[in-house]
């Protein structure tokens, strides 16, 4: 027998069991449509670590035929103790029997050892027409655990529950497109219990699919503060010929340049959403971010954009308040102490009255118009002036890893992104706004940032992300 | 070369950039891949080895060819810093060594330009340090590849090198202009100041300035009796009665202390900028970014989930021609797989001669009996339409094809079945996608022989698309 655990999923036709698989194996390329056979051939989706599989799902068709399949069965075996042996015998018989090609590869896993997990859709009624699939799969042996997935609106699970648990040894509710990670790996560990000697196996993998999640969490930190940089400090340059720049008006240039700044902040924004959804295996989203474009409205300079993820401006006085006051303690260093710490309480004044008066107008970045030399003119537009942009990018950039990080792999509707109606940004502890503001200026001010204040900046993009999910648990 | 972390971190950073669009999978995959292969040879997988087995894979010709010019970049720097420093140092001690035969040439200037050298060079290895770049903009200005945070933080203890290396080839210059100008003209030294100062207080000065040097060659280091006769004063003009011969003894001391103080401290200070420019890149490359992302690539396990299989694009094709029929006058119906339980709609339940149950629950024999049963009442009547109700949400199944295959042969030719699939609540209209799949297996089953028809209901409209809207 094979030692290593594998699991056949299998059901009636339309009820979920790609769903499951894809929601498992972290898999959106799964052919998945409200449209029975969508299936046709079984599939194995092995879950490996450094090429040790530790465990394989395997998807299979769904049932066409079970009446006939057990009528069949039935008039072969003589006691219980065949059951095992006639469906194996009914498999060899039926290969290649267009009528049973589904109930075929179905059933082969099965006879090859796998463990059953047997799909239902607790959203539609039970039927006792399951029964005879349930009975076929109780005569191979093999240990099982029932799913009741929901796919539509309405919840008849109990009912399910109640018959399932007649057939099946486990009965577990998994709804494949809304579960939380925590339930998958819960579910994975109740796969492991069916058998002794899969147990280990199980725990490994959730061990180290939750290692890989944690992990993912702090690179999707990272990629947030690295284009949180280049978009602060993005600057767009043109260089004009002296014929070019007779021929071009300064009002001219300067919209050329503002509309390649916003086209360059817009892709950049786009390839962070990209590497974010591949970081967590989402390869599929790409042409529902078509459909994002739609809404205009929450595009990244709209105003609307701002009132929704643009901070308070009592939020940016405090954290203008600690940007200040470091200003202002290096001027106490400067004068080796003898302002007795003056320094950081003025630089903080200043520092939160300038965020708070500041905070209220969006400004745009800097356009600058050089003069002729060497008969060449330089024009730049940007680095943005205005703090708020960096916010505007991070509340959009957090909520939509939110979206994707607790995005099933069998969820193929459309992601929206609806603005938040809520300054999450303001539960965040005052050290990490601090860390945050600072950086942001830092980077306006196209200033390079040391070691250290990147991995505080990492830190505090990681503290959002935590208060951002915290935010969003509670609300609902 | 003799820079090798610096090589090595060029590499590296220019592979990092060239990783920067590599889905984070197959990084994971390549690089913990590289990990277990160096575990079975017994090696450790360091970004030594690392590069040079990404080296090896890209084959000949694989070397990074933005440090290639970045360091490039700062050979050229170097050789300019010292062919300036060579024509300077020239010029320099040509003008330091001007004698016309009048005046002397005065001890104590060279003393200053000499230690002016001395705070230059610390001062450049001091900016160094600090990571001062006053001349940031001006490297700006001939190589704008300075983008990248590792050549950024690189600048200060490499321009600091380039600047040593033109002080050291300033002063080596200047020694050799001294030596050949000892030789090619009889020099005439002195010391002269402003400061009420006495040779003996002068002469201790030079002592202390000639310590290094004083035991291996006395006659570099001047002895009192040299500065009391040296001494000059540019008002007493002409001749001072003393033997010129002594005027050029002071050549030693120069040569010496242009050796020892400014020859010397420039070479040392550019070892010591080499010296910081390994450590510089060994910190930088240990801190890199990637470097840590690196060694977490190679010290975890790599987890694959499953996620290579792709089949998004075989989708079954939805489309259908078929569309919503009027509910047949039918005076039979038959409920397939526990249709219509508990109950069934009026519509489906009233004037009707005869309602039967195939499927579910029931057998294969039972189901060919109702089939027969059919077949006779078919037989009695003029009306040939049989009303086959489903579950909607339930798929049509093989079993269904099955039944329908079997009516076509008990049954009279010319019987109509209309499929009417129920909704879980049967007073409402099933969803369009579920009715679609019933007109879809209609298609497949034969529309000449089977149509798909929906019970009314009150207030709904049939939708032309197959569906039924509200």
């Amino acid at each position: 027998m094979n030692t290593t655990p594998f699991f056949a999923v299998v059901g009636h036709p339309n009820k979920g069991k790609s769903s499951v698989v894809a929601t498992l194996s972290q898999n959106d390329a799964i052919a998945i449509a409200l449209e029975p056979g969508t299936t046709r051939t079984r599939q194995s989706y092995p879950l490996s670590v450094d090429g040790k599989i530790l465990y394989t799902l395997v998807d299979t068709p769904g049932f066409q035929r079970p009446r006939r399949v057990l009528e069949w069965l039935e008039a072969h075996s003589v006691s219980a103790s065949d059951h095992s042996e006639t469906v194996r015998a009914f498999v060899l018989q039926h290969q290649g029997d267009g009528r049973f090609t589904d109930e075929c590869e179905l059933l082969t896993p099965l006879i090859e050892g796998a463990g059953i997990i047997y799909v239902v859709d607790g959203s539609s009624p039970y039927s006792a027409q399951h029964e005879a699939e349930m009975t076929i799969l109780r005569w191979t042996g093999r240990p099982s655990l029932a799913l009741i997935n929901s796919i539509g609106p309405d919840d008849y699970s109990d009912t399910w529950q109640a018959a399932l648990g007649q057939f099946f040894q486990v009965v577990r509710k998994f709804d494949a497109v809304r579960a939380p990670f925590e339930q998958h790996l819960s579910l994975l560990r109740a796969f492991g219990q069916l058998e002794p000697d899969w147990e280990k196996s199980l725990d490994q993998a959730t061990h180290h699919l939750l290692a890989q999640r944690q992990q993912r969490r702090l690179q999707a930190a990272g990629i947030i503060a690295k284009a949180l940089k280049d978009m602060m400090s993005f600057q767009e340059k043109r260089t004009l010929t002296l014929d070019q720049a007779a021929g071009t008006s300064d009002s001219t240039l300067a919209d050329q340049l503002r509309q390649r700044w916003y086209q360059h902040q817009r892709q950049r924004e786009q390839s962070l959403r990209v590497e974010i959804e591949h970081l967590y295996q989402h390869q599929s989203i790409r042409r529902q971010e078509a459909e994002l474009e739609w809404h205009s409205d929450h595009d990244l300079f709209s105003e609307d954009s701002r009132k929704h993820w643009a901070v308070s401006r009592r939020y940016l006085a405090t954290a203008g308040f600690g940007a200040g006051a470091v200003s202002g303690a290096g001027l106490d260093a400067l004068t080796l102490g003898s302002s007795l710490g003056t320094g950081a309480l003025v630089g903080g004044l200043i520092g939160a009255a300038g965020s708070y008066f500041y905070g209220g107008k969006f400004t745009l970045p800097v356009l600058n118009i050089g003069l002729l030399q060497d008969g060449l003119k330089t024009a730049t537009f940007g680095p943005v002036q205005d703090s708020q942009f960096g916010y505007v990018v991070l509340g959009r950039a957090v909520d939509h890893w939110w979206h994707i990080s607790h995005r099933n792999h069998a969820g193929r509707e459309l992601l929206d992104l609806q603005p938040a109606d809520y300054h999450w940004l303001e539960r965040l502890d005052k050290k990490s706004r601090q860390t945050i503001q600072r950086t942001l200026d830092k980077c306006r001010k196209q200033q390079p940032l040391d070691e250290s204040q990147q991995h505080r900046f990492h830190i505090a993009i990681e503290q959002c992300m935590a208060v951002y999910d915290d935010w969003r648990l509670n609300r609902t | 070369m003799t820079d090798h972390p610096l090589r090595l971190l060029l590499d590296f950073d220019a592979c990092a950039q060239r990783d920067n669009g590599q889905a984070p999978a197959f990084l994971h995959r390549r690089d913990r891949k590289f990990a277990l292969t160096c575990e079975q040879q017994g090696v450790t997988p360091g970004p030594k080895r690392w590069l040079a087995h990404m080296n090896h894979l890209s084959g000949p010709g694989a070397s990074s060819s933005s440090a290639e010019q970045t360091l490039r970049f700062w050979r050229r720097i170097n050789s300019g810093f010292m062919a300036a420093g060579a024509i300077f140092g020239l010029l320099t001690m040509l003008g330091l060594l001007f004698y016309d035969g009048g005046q002397r040439i005065n001890i104590t200037v060279i003393l200053a330009f000499v230690a002016f050298q001395l705070l230059l060079a610390l001062l450049t290895t001091v900016q160094s340090l600090a990571g001062w770049q006053p001349w940031r903009g001006l490297l700006r200005r001939f190589h704008n590849n300075f983008r990248s945070d590792v050549s950024v933080r690189l600048q200060p203890v490499l321009m600091a090198r380039a600047a040593q290396l033109g002080g050291l080839s300033f002063a080596a210059s200047g020694l050799a202009t001294l030596l050949i100008m000892v030789v090619l003209q009889d020099l005439a030294f002195g010391w002269s100041t402003t400061l009420d100062t006495d040779a003996s207080r002068y002469h201790g000065l030079i002592t202390a300035i000639a310590t290094p040097w004083a035991w291996l060659w006395p006659a570099a280091a001047p002895d009192l009796a040299l500065v009391e006769a040296t001494r000059f004063f540019r008002a007493s003009a002409g001749e001072t009665g003393l033997d010129p011969v002594l005027w050029g003894q002071w050549w030693p001391f120069i040569a010496m202390l242009w050796t020892t103080w400014a020859l010397l401290p420039r070479l040392v200070l550019f070892v010591l900028a080499g010296v910081l420019i390994r450590r510089k890149a060994r910190h930088l490359l240990a801190s890199h970014p990637a470097m840590r992302a690196l060694m977490y690539r190679m010290e975890t396990p790599a987890l694959e989930t499953g996620n290579r299989h792709n089949d998004a694009a075989d989708l079954p094709d939805t489309e259908t021609d078929l569309t919503v029929q009027p509910l047949p006058d039918a005076r039979i119906v038959l409920c397939w797989a526990g249709a219509g339980d508990p109950e069934l709609p009026d519509a489906l339940s009233t004037g009707k001669s005869l309602i039967a149950r195939a499927g579910g629950k029931m057998t294969l024999s039972e189901d060919r009996q109702t089939l027969e049963q059919i077949a006779a009442q078919l037989a009695l009547g003029s009306n040939q339409s049989v009303l086959l109700v489903t579950r909607s949400w339930e798929p049509p199944t093989g079993e269904l094809e099955d039944l329908l295959a079997s009516t076509r042969e008990l049954w009279p030719k010319g019987t109509q079945i209309a499929l009417v699939p129920l909704a879980a609540h049967i007073e409402r209209e099933p969803d369009a996608h579920q009715v679609q799949q019933w007109l879809r297996f209609a298609r497949r089953v034969g529309p000449e022989f089977v149509t798909v028809s929906l019970i009314p209901i009150p207030g709904a409209v049939p939708d032309m698309g197959g569906g039924v809207t509200q």
